[in-house]
């Protein structure tokens, strides 16, 4: 039997291990899943980062707030000094 | 073969020409949609299309500054919400906290100012500066020596700088609703 295949449609799903689907970035409010809003798809090139206090945000809003001086160093959601886990 | 190229062209001219939405805009929609005005208080876009520049008009309906209409603009910069929003009032007012050029103090839109607030924060903080005018870190100092020296003079001044009249020598708009 022969099968002409005339359309398909791709589906993928995506999810970071290490949060929940309904976790929210607390800088920009999107998804964690989600990416940044720099950036266009999730994944690799938009990375999340845990800071030791177990915040957790898109890398490139944490590392924008943090290069800022007004900042100081700190994690936005309980103002300690920000490491990375 | 002609055909599949020029279309292709023709959708990549249309992606250029679609304005890119800021991250800050994204953010402010987001804000916008979750914030939450009791009666005392409500925005005006004058250009809709422009989240980034409004009014909020603030008429508190208990404390000193009962039954008058303060209008705010807010300005929020591109860098939102690594920047906290410019809030100015747009009137001279005989308040503590505010000087007057409008300008505000307020720990949230000045040193405390973090990215996981939101325009809600900013909203509730306005709306408490004129429930408990804050006499200590003042940006109208008179104002605030006055507090502290006697309560119930101050909030007579209050009541007769807000429908216009001066405090002092100094002359204040009248802010009656």
């Amino acid at each position: 039997m022969r099968v002409k295949i005339n359309e398909w449609r791709t589906f993928s799903h995506w999810k970071w291990d290490g949060c929940d689907v309904e976790d929210l970035c607390g800088i920009c409010q999107n998804y964690l899943d989600n990416s940044c809003p720099n950036c266009s798809l999730p994944g690799d090139d938009c990375p999340l980062i845990w800071g030791k206090c177990n915040h957790t945000f898109h890398m490139h809003c944490i590392l924008k707030w943090l290069s800022l001086e007004s900042s100081k160093g700190q994690c936005p959601m309980d103002r300690q000094q920000w490491e990375t886990q | 073969m002609i055909k599949i190229w020029s279309m292709k062209k023709d959708t990549e001219n249309g992606a250029k020409k679609k304005p890119k939405t800021s991250a800050a805009q994204l953010r402010v929609q987001k804000d916008i949609t979750e914030l939450e005005l009791p009666s005392t208080m409500s925005t005006h876009f004058p250009n809709p299309a422009d989240l980034l520049n409004f009014e909020l008009i603030i008429k508190p309906d208990e404390g000193m500054y009962k039954g008058g209409a303060f209008k705010f603009t807010f300005n929020i910069s591109n860098n939102y919400p690594h920047e906290a929003p410019k809030v100015k009032l747009t009137q001279k007012i005989y308040h503590p906290n505010l000087d007057h050029q409008g300008n505000v103090c307020l720990n949230i839109l000045r040193e405390d100012w973090k990215p996981v607030l939101n325009l809600n924060a900013v909203v509730v903080g306005l709306q408490y500066l004129f429930l408990e005018p804050n006499a200590e870190d003042p940006l109208n100092k008179d104002a605030a020596k006055d507090l502290l020296a006697d309560r119930n003079q101050f909030k007579a001044w209050v009541r007769s700088s807000m429908s216009g009249r001066p405090v002092k020598g100094e002359p204040y708009d009248n802010v009656m609703a």
